[in-house]
């Protein structure tokens, strides 16, 4: 018998779906494309100085006045679409993963804090919670970039602030079906300090329900972001994320030049579907009344 | 019934293979088993946990589901093969022919059904049945299963029954279309054993009343011997040993039955290492940290650890407007749940003292306010004379001399962390060891309670449920207790591995002095463990006194009661 | 039960007025409201006497309780922009959004759920796998963007449909609904199909979860036992058991309907109280978000309030429990 520690059981049983393994590969080539960006592009998509207006919306394949090939084509200001779009995929990822782990410490460190509380406490702080989760996350979104207005760190505030009720109200599911187990009544009954119990006992064994809401919501973040990058509300149009490249597109689709919209949006639903997959399979491995 | 039909068996099973195809392999859960019934027969299947009991059950009855396949064999069912019809065929026959009952009757019945709709859905699987004669229907099968008011009753959801009454109601739908054979899976397992006994008594005057015949499937010796004819004893998938009743029981052939006779603590003498539980470790458990508590043995032993007028009252907090409202005078304050109601106990040191009583009677919440895990809303907790928990819900440093271990071995390890981290962690925290000397000590322990020592890296799941127990028990004495509340630690296990835990905790506790406080639903484990019992219903303690003095004089009348209900042997003649 | 449902409107009254309070001071925060008002060449005094008008001049929480009473008497203000009562002019928009939406939800509900307790009930097959992949589809790409390709799609390439506005509509109640004529119906359908293609995603995967765990208890094993047929496991045992997950979550997705219009009547022109909003935040116009706000909450709150009726009569376990 293999010492085989639960994670390693959690990666032998993962790698077995194929789907979910090339849905993680594709994530991670992302990602690092993503971080490449700089070095990857063909051109720095947001440098002036290389952009020249007869090159603006052509179709893919042509070859412009840089002397390089643009594979998907160019947008209305001359720029490579394919440069764009990995630099649109970096800025994009990074709102997505930046409000995913805000909205993730926030809200575990909130739904753990009610279950370990207990009582009233534990009662308002889920009360609370539960209203917001009843508000749409997007019209919150909304709001809140409306009230705080344009930016990078506006937005990411907004996209926590509608995110994290749903991992605190996870968080709070998990630990409150934990703190019943036998093995944190023995952690209490030793007795150990509360603190370690929460983050030795309690927090390890509530993370795969977490991790699941994590995927859904760093790929929905994603998506909200564009959503409200789409609707003008979003990121200002020096960071031009992937939504906001889909928006631009928008007015020249319905002259037949589908790709400066299309092309970053295929990008992005690649990245969205894919970080999903991870999520179900992870799903499935973690949901004990599946397991056979 | 012609003579023809009588030549030919109700139900003859040969060679039955079913295999389930996991990730980890193939697994033979049932191997080769062959067995035949005649009408009206009553047959038990006695194994432990994996034999193929419960599998042969569902193989006969045609309800296997993937990853599980009858690989082979035949299943005639008066001379017709069951194997291989297709599933229209089938489901023609279950319910109406073969019916079954299952383990855990909170489980079973739908719980956004009534009682009637439940059972008409039953009949109309194979009758066509006007409403209104299906209730009538509904009412008289309710009433056959002894169930009182069937006509209220059958309107009533499931929730609003008890155990048994959910289990009754099983039987109920079972039993509909009066099928010739009726497959009962640990139908009472899950119950207490006074329900039990009621159940016990209820199916054998049933299945004289209908000639049906009946296969009891349990892993219980006692319930099978008291209800059935004849017993098939199974292993590994494989039938070891057939035959009478009398004749298996008090003449076994198969060493292994034997070795689940010796395993049992009923027929030993209470104290005495049980003869199969082999197991028992030859290492010692590390020595004592020198000076642990220096008022050992200074006190007198009649005050040793003392629960005083315990009481513990459940109540969900009521949300902000409630209280408002009760505050108001308009609303009422909820009523909790009075789980112990003001118990009083004195164990002396090194006593073993039971904790008996049925689920709900409290005997959990007690033992949980014993080690300081629960705060008790009033009375007091003292080891020699110190409070176990000091005031507010915090507990006092002095819960480190008292530990707990629990009953079920799959939920008290901690599953992300290795079992050698989960013993050194608590005597690392309270400076028992030294973290440069936690790992040997954690090697002595997992060898003090038959454990390799070389086990420590490795995860809960690796282990089986009688190993993981072993481990929780290491984990609770390396805190280097004075007293040990057990809960039910043994209630989870095969008898084989219980007997093996028990002679563990009996030879522990000499070699420890330790005190035990052992809490448990089996009156017989409890007999062969105790110094004195105490009998707790409804969060009261009824009755108290030596061990042998509760069994063999019961003064009170639900000490009386629990002790008829336990199924007996029989026990085989002085050989 | 009486005691139950008192409580709970009580305790929605004061969700509500906390809401107004949080919607208020959020939205006394976006900009400054007077640039909408007047022209930057207005004089000082015009200025001024504007700022008075409106009552910005006084302080935060004066402004609060000053809107509080009107609201009492049910009114919301004027809309800075359309110079009209703001209640009025929500009022004349929510048909269109409500006529959109439930379309949506209705649509998902009614195709999501048989989907689901399909793929549930046969995970292995291939159409379970189809519909699965779908779901993912659904669940995972942007609203706007399925709007985009609908658009290109249907109407620019295909040129069956509609690409926006409402069509011709027809009076019921006094209200004009665009469902009741076909040319009104042919605007609906792409928009409405936008709309519910997340929650056909949704539906069909919460119904899947569900019939995947149900079929795998003892419950639906001992009516195997019994003789039933799947068909009546399915629809007596199954579909009861996991009608309350969906319920619940059919109610609230119906209220993020409400609130994802937002994004389909801007790619549509759908002239629903989605696009009002939009444009009042473009515009800041305050009162207008203000009574948006406070119609979602109110909306919200009186959902979850049915739903929870609904899990009661759903739930027998729960009827005993709150008697």
């Amino acid at each position: 018998m293999k010492q085989a520690s639960p994670l390693a059981r959690f990666w032998n049983e993962f790698r077995e779906s194929k789907v979910a393994l090339a849905a993680l590969v594709v994530v991670v080539l992302m990602i690092g494309v993503a971080l490449l960006a700089p070095w990857i592009a063909p051109q720095d998509p947001y440098d002036l100085a290389n952009l020249t207006l007869s090159d603006a919306r052509r179709p893919p394949g042509y070859v412009g006045s840089g002397g390089f090939t643009h594979l998907l084509g160019t947008d209305a200001q001359g720029r490579d679409l394919f440069s764009a779009i990995l630099y649109g995929l970096r800025i994009s990822l990074q709102m997505g993963l930046i409000a995913g782990s805000l909205a993730f410490t926030v809200g575990v460190t909130l739904g753990i804090t009610a279950a370990y509380l207990g009582g009233r406490w534990e009662a308002f702080i889920m009360r609370v919670i539960d209203l917001q989760l009843a508000f749409p996350a997007i019209l919150l979104a909304l709001v809140i970039s409306a009230v705080l207005g344009q930016g990078k760190f506006q937005l990411i505030a907004a996209l926590a602030a509608a995110q994290y009720a749903y991992f605190a109200r996870t968080a709070h599911g998990a630990a409150a079906a934990e703190r019943g187990k036998d093995y944190v009544e023995a952690a209490f009954s030793t007795p150990l300090p509360a603190r370690r119990v929460v983050w030795r006992h309690i927090l390890p064994n509530c993370l795969p329900p977490l991790i699941v809401v994590a995927t859904v919501q760093v790929a929905s973040a994603i998506a909200l972001e564009a959503t409200l990058s789409f609707l003008g509300v979003g990121l200002p149009v020096t960071e031009p994320s992937l939504g906001m490249l889909i928006a631009n597109g928008f007015q020249y689709m319905m002259s037949g030049r589908y790709w400066i919209s299309i092309y970053p949006g295929v990008a992005l639903i690649i990245l969205i579907v894919a970080i999903n997959l991870v999520g179900d399979q992870i799903r499935d491995q973690v949901n004990p009344r599946l397991r056979r | 019934m012609s003579g023809s039909a009588e030549a030919v068996p109700l139900l003859e099973v040969r060679d039955l293979a079913t295999h389930f195809h996991t990730r980890a392999g193939v697994v033979k859960a049932v191997d080769g088993v062959s067995f035949s019934l005649r009408r009206g027969e009553v047959m038990g299947l006695v194994g432990e946990s994996g034999s193929g009991k419960s599998i042969t059950g569902f193989s006969i009855i045609g309800l296997i589901d993937p990853p599980g396949k009858i690989e082979s064999g035949s299943i005639r069912l008066e001379g017709r093969e069951l194997i291989g019809l297709p599933s229209r065929e089938l489901r023609a026959i279950r319910g109406k022919v073969i019916s079954m009952v299952f383990q855990d009757p909170l489980m079973t019945l739908n719980p956004v059904l009534t009682i009637g709709a439940q059972i008409l859905l039953a009949l109309e699987a194979h009758e066509k049945v006007s409403a209104e004669a299906g209730r009538k229907r509904a009412i008289a099968a309710l009433a056959q299963v002894r169930i009182p008011e069937p006509e209220a009753k059958v309107d009533f959801y499931p929730h609003q029954f008890s155990g048994g009454m959910r289990q009754r109601v099983a039987i109920a739908i079972a039993l509909l279309h009066r099928p010739k054979l009726i497959i009962c899976d640990e139908p009472t397992t899950a119950l207490d054993v006074s329900i039990q006994a009621e159940i016990l008594a209820e199916m054998k005057e049933l299945v004289a009343e209908l000639g049906m015949a009946l296969i009891w499937i349990s892993h219980d010796l006692a319930t099978v011997a008291s209800i059935t004819s004849r017993v098939c004893v199974m292993r590994h998938g494989k039938i070891v040993e057939t035959g009478p009743v009398l004749d298996v029981l008090t003449r076994p052939q198969h060493p292994y039955t034997q070795s689940l006779l010796d395993s049992l603590p009923s027929r030993a003498k209470p104290g005495t290492f049980l003869a199969r539980g082999g197991g028992v470790p030859d290492a010692s458990p590390p020595a004592r940290r020198s000076g642990a508590s220096p008022s050992r043995g200074s006190k007198a032993d009649a005050s040793y650890f003392v629960i005083q007028d315990v009481s513990k009252l459940f109540q969900t907090p009521p949300g902000i407007l409630r209280l408002l409202g009760q505050k108001l005078g308009l609303s009422q304050p909820s009523r909790g749940v009075q789980a112990v109601d003001s118990v009083s106990l004195t164990v002396p040191r090194g006593e073993a003292l039971g904790l008996v009583g049925e689920s709900g009677s409290g005997k959990s919440t007690l033992g949980r306010m014993a080690a300081g895990i629960y705060a008790p809303n009033s009375g007091t907790v003292r080891l020699e004379g110190e409070p176990v928990m000091g005031g507010g819900a915090r507990p006092h440093k002095n819960t480190t001399r008292i530990q707990t271990i629990f009953q079920d071995p799959f939920a008290s390890l901690n599953p992300r962390m290795s079992i050698g981290d989960s013993i050194a962690e608590g005597p690392i925290a309270h400076r028992i060891v030294s973290r440069a000397g936690a790992a040997e000590y954690v090697r002595q322990w997992l060898a003090a309670v038959g454990l390799d020592p070389t086990f420590a890296s490795r995860y809960p799941h690796q282990f089986s449920g009688g190993q993981r127990q072993r481990v929780a028990i290491a984990r609770a004495l390396a805190m280097q207790p004075d007293v040990v509340v057990c809960d039910e630690p043994v209630a989870s296990l095969d008898v084989s591995i219980q007997a093996q835990i028990i002679n563990l905790l009996m030879r522990l506790r000499t070699e420890l002095n330790l005190t035990l406080i052992f809490i448990s639903h089996d009156l017989s484990v409890v007999r062969h463990l105790c110094d004195r019992v105490a009998i707790m219903y409804r969060g009261k303690i009824v009755e108290e006194g030596p061990a042998g003095q509760i069994y063999d004089n019961p003064r009170h009348e639900y000490t009386r009661r629990l002790l008829a209900a336990v199924p007996v042997l029989p026990t085989a003649p002085p050989a | 039960m009486l005691g139950h449902i008192l409580g709970r409107i009580v305790q929605a009254l004061l969700v509500m007025l906390v809401m107004s309070a949080l919607v208020f001071v959020g939205v006394y925060a976006i900009g400054n409201p007077i640039d909408v008002l007047i022209g930057p060449d207005v004089s000082q005094e015009m200025r001024l006497e504007t700022i008075a008008r409106y009552g910005l001049d006084r302080p935060l929480w004066e402004q609060y309780f000053t809107f509080l009473g009107r609201v009492l008497h049910g009114d919301f203000g004027r809309s800075f922009v359309f110079g009209m009562p703001v209640l009025e002019l929500i009022l004349s928009r929510l048909p269109a959004t409500l006529e959109l939406t439930l379309a949506a939800v209705f649509g998902a509900a009614l195709i999501g759920v048989p989907a689901g307790i399909y793929a549930g009930y046969k995970p292995d097959s291939l159409l379970a796998k189809i519909i699965m992949a779908i779901s993912i589809l659904g669940f995972s790409v942007p609203t706007f963007w399925i709007g985009l390709v609908l658009i290109i799609t249907f109407a620019v390439e295909l040129q069956w449909l509609p690409a926006g506005g409402r069509g011709e509509t027809a009076s019921l109640f006094g209200v004009e609904w665009s469902f009741l004529t076909l040319n009104g119906l042919s605007h609906l359908l792409l928009p409405a199909l936008n709309l519910a293609f997340f929650k056909l995603a949704l539906m069909t995967r919460l119904a899947r979860a569900g019939t995947r765990e149900v079929m795998l208890t003892d419950t639906v094993k001992f009516a195997r036992a019994a003789g039933l047929s799947e068909w009546t496991v399915l629809r007596r045992h199954v579909m009861r058991l996991i009608a309350i997950p969906i319920v619940t979550v059919f109610g609230l997705e119906f209220a993020s309907t409400l609130a994802f219009a937002v994004v389909t009547e801007t790619i549509f022109s759908w002239p629903g109280i989605g696009k009002l909003i939009i444009d009042s935040i473009t515009s800041l116009d305050r009162p207008v978000m203000v009574a948006y706000l406070m119609l979602v909450a109110f909306v919200f709150i009186t959902i979850n309030f049915l739903v929870d009726l609904t899990y009661v009569a759903l739930d027998p376990r729960l009827r005993k429990a709150r008697a």
